[in-house]
């Protein structure tokens, strides 16, 4: 099967489309920033500000009886001392009124057994082998936070370092731009998210940057591999030659994306809560990364 | 063609080598996967950097106390130079951990000023009266007791009034323990230091007063801490001067010294401490007392409980998650590849049991990042895969012969695969350097995975298809080429 992708034709179609999609992941990290409650290019969770969240399940003899999140919250200030922090308080249930899950500002453990029981009050029985809970002081949270950055930053210089050694100046650049096209959509699209459906990033998501990198320049390296040994044999035209790189790279780029879509896909599906939005956010960086290695990292050797 | 057929065997026997390692050895699972509770402990230390004794240290208390605490199976280790991290598995209450983990528990043995007598009387009053009143509040709060709120907001006052100090707190609550730790202070403040102190301690015990239902903590003193306590007791017995014993600021015990000691101080290098302790309370107090006092404060930062029912779950999503993803997997490649496809599934499979071995040889304890780290690795493994056998298809088409393409598909994909292993290998480094214990995991699997299938994906798939080249029934080109050939 051969591929015919005319790169050469549509340069300016794939960079506008890149840049349209840049501008918009701009436009909702600021939207995010200014507009919304938490000020901040990202909406960031509990990892990074503190707090405490829980989830448990209730033991229902059939259908667990409904009730209203709002009366079981009223319920729960009138049985506490710690009114304040009540305030903040979040309540959900799920899977049919089974699943309760909680999210308030950082409680000491005392605190939260004391929540816990005064739920088990209101709509237990309990059933505290499904329990899941997580105490993140905020002290920690800025802790986790910096770290997360340094990492991302460290590993991306490495990343960069490796390619300007391995390859010449202007591949090396086109690379990284590739990378970084990459990282900021991703990151746009979960700045988006968390506008539209309070989706929060956690120290996952930004192991999830860090493993689209890795993907996003392996990806690139191979085209540009295959480029350059194209050009080296082939005495036909500049631009014909990545093209035609391109295409012959195109099954292998295509299939990686998949077969490693396939697992990710059977997180989502099948796996943990926990690592759903882990899931997504790397399944997106696999897509957004298979394109700008296919099709807009080539563009750019493009001569006009 | 011998030497081949020893790799062979070679793999062979790493996969049985495996499997015997995995029998004898189970994996650890993490917390998230089998239940339990992690703590996270952070250091305090107002200036500079927390050194390695002093880590040490504090890890060696925190130890001790674990130990005395009975719990099983605890595991506690260091992270990043600040940090330990404590996990309990099973059903097993954080709560006391918490509490006895985190106090300083620094012990101190304070002789009272002279001439304090009536001030001090007066403070331990107050401290009478606001015990009370914190008592009084947590029944009033429960009850929506609204008058008594106000009867115990101008006790409060009242006290604020004689201490001649007013709170800052915004709530009730905050203001009652506010007063109260005031009051603690100017109680400490009328003792003075002497040279006895939690250090002179050689072990602590516990138990029940003869006259009544309340505990009392026993303190036995090294031989130069019983002297150290003869000597103090002999300077203020017959006085009016009392012995307070402070615990983290707190006096929890003022008494006096009969004049009989006069001569010799209370000799025997004991003392006992009865406050009105719970059983509870007294064991903890013990516990600590038996750690001995940490060299700097610490605060509980993170505390992660996961039930043991939703441990399971958790497992069997993996397990769900990582057999279908590898099951699609090997449908794709046998799709698309055919006998390739096929050895690319053998060495799949290879490269999960090595994985699997690794990690209860290192150890490495599987959490869930941890799988998720797995489990991705297997696209990059498979990855390696396709870049080969790609350059082998295009051989193939070429016209080569298939010993031919086999080997130069191999060598040609070298330099991408090698790429491709590193940058994912810088990303795993840093991540393993710089993250959480939770970010490690990922960063471990992923790590390994890719260092694994360095191995099989170059070594395991070159050599199960030249084993399978050896037939000649499995020779035939159209085996090695996709099955859709329309557009050729």
């Amino acid at each position: 099967m051969k591929y015919n992708l005319e790169l050469i034709k549509n340069k300016r179609k794939i960079i506008g489309f890149s840049i349209v999609l840049i501008l918009l992941s701009l436009l909702g990290i600021l939207y995010s920033t200014f507009n919304t409650s938490y000020k901040k290019p990202i909406n960031l969770g509990m990892d990074f500000v503190g707090g405490n969240e829980l989830r448990i399940e209730r033991i229902c003899n059939e259908e667990c009886s409904n009730f209203s999140p709002d009366s079981v919250l009223e319920n729960l200030r009138e049985n506490s001392k710690n009114k304040n922090l009540l305030n903040n308080i979040k309540l959900q249930s799920q899977n049919n009124n089974k699943l309760i899950s909680i999210r308030t500002p950082y409680l000491s453990i005392q605190e939260s057994n004391n929540l816990i029981s005064n739920l088990d009050n209101i709509v237990g029985p309990l059933n505290y082998e499904s329990k899941d809970s997580r105490l993140i002081g905020p002290k920690l949270g800025k802790r986790l936070l910096t770290n997360c950055v340094t990492s991302l930053l460290v590993s991306l210089f490495a990343i960069s370092l490796y390619i300007t050694i391995r390859f010449d100046k202007k591949y090396a650049l086109f690379a990284l731009l590739a990378l970084f096209h990459d990282l900021l959509i991703v990151f746009g699209i979960f700045s988006w998210l968390g506008i539209i459906l309070s989706v929060e990033v956690n120290s996952l998501f930004a192991v999830s940057l860090l493993t689209i990198a890795g993907y996003s320049v392996n990806d690139t390296v191979v085209i540009f591999d295959r480029i350059r040994e194209n050009l080296k044999s082939n005495k036909a035209d500049y631009n014909e030659t990545i093209q035609l790189s391109v295409n012959e790279s195109f099954r292998r780029t295509a299939f990686t994306s998949i077969t490693t879509l396939i697992p990710l896909l059977s997180i989502i599906f099948f796996g943990s809560y926990s690592l759903f939005w882990f899931s997504i956010a790397l399944s997106l960086g696999i897509i957004v990364g298979s394109y700008s290695s296919i099709l807009l990292a080539p563009s750019f050797l493009l001569k006009d | 063609m011998k030497r081949r057929q020893g790799w062979l065997f070679f793999i062979i026997f790493l996969l049985t080598l495996s499997v015997y390692l995995l029998i004898n050895y189970p994996l650890q699972l993490g917390l998230d996967l089998q239940g339990g509770s992690q703590l996270t402990l952070q250091i305090i230390k107002e200036e500079g950097k927390v050194t390695r004794d002093e880590l040490e240290a504090v890890n060696s208390v925190i130890d001790k106390r674990v130990n005395n605490l009975g719990v099983s199976e605890s595991n506690l280790q260091t992270l990043g130079g600040d940090q330990l991290i404590l996990e309990l598995p099973g059903e097993q209450n954080p709560l006391v951990a918490s509490r006895v983990l985190g106090k300083t528990a620094l012990l101190e043995f304070r002789t009272q000023k002279e001439g304090t007598s009536t001030d001090l009387k007066t403070l331990q009053l107050q401290r009478l009266t606001i015990k009370e009143l914190i008592e009084q509040y947590s029944f009033a709060e429960k009850s929506q007791n609204d008058n008594n709120l106000k009867v115990i907001q101008e006790d409060l006052n009242d006290i604020e009034q004689e201490l001649n100090y007013s709170s800052t707190s915004k709530d009730l609550y905050g203001k009652l323990i506010e007063i109260k730790k005031y009051v603690d202070n100017e109680i400490t403040n009328l003792f003075i230091k002497t040279d006895l102190s939690g250090k002179d301690l050689i072990n602590a015990g516990r138990r029940q007063e003869q006259t009544n239902s309340n505990w009392e903590v026993l303190l036995t003193f090294s031989n130069s801490g019983g002297e150290k306590f003869a000597e103090i007791t002999k300077s203020i017995a017959g006085t009016n001067q009392l012995l307070a014993i402070i615990l983290d600021g707190e006096s929890i015990s003022e008494a006096s010294v009969g004049n009989q000691f006069a001569s010799t101080g209370i000799t025997g290098g004991s003392a006992t401490i009865s406050g009105n302790f719970s059983a509870e309370n007294a064991r903890e107090l013990e516990v600590q007392l038996k750690g001995g006092s940490l060299p700097l404060p610490i605060e509980i930062v993170e505390t992660n409980t996961i039930g043991a029912l939703l441990g399971s779950k958790n497992i069997l999503k993996s397990l769900y998650a990582a057999i279908s993803g590898l099951i699609f997997v090997g449908i794709f490649m046998i799709f698309n590849y055919r006998i390739l496809g096929f050895v690319s599934v053998l060495s799949l499979v290879i490269y999960g049991f090595f994985n699997l071995a690794i990690y209860s040889l290192i150890p490495v304890t599987l959490t869930l990042p941890g799988i998720s780290g797995l489990i991705l690795s297997i696209g990059m493994a498979v990855d390696a895969n396709i870049l080969i056998f790609e350059r082998i298809r295009e051989e193939l088409y070429d016209g080569n012969t298939l010993t031919r393409s086999i080997d130069s598909g191999f060598q040609r994909a070298n330099s991408s695969i090698v790429d491709g292993h590193i940058t994912t290998l810088l990303s795993c480094f840093v991540l393993f350097l710089l993250g959480t214990n939770f970010v490690k995991g990922f960063a471990a699997t992923l790590g390994i995975g890719v260092l694994i299938s360095f191995f099989t994906s170059l070594n395991c798939s070159k050599n199960i298809l030249r084993f399978f080249t050896t037939y000649q029934s499995l020779r035939q080109k159209n085996l090695y080429l996709p099955r859709n050939n329309f557009s050729n």
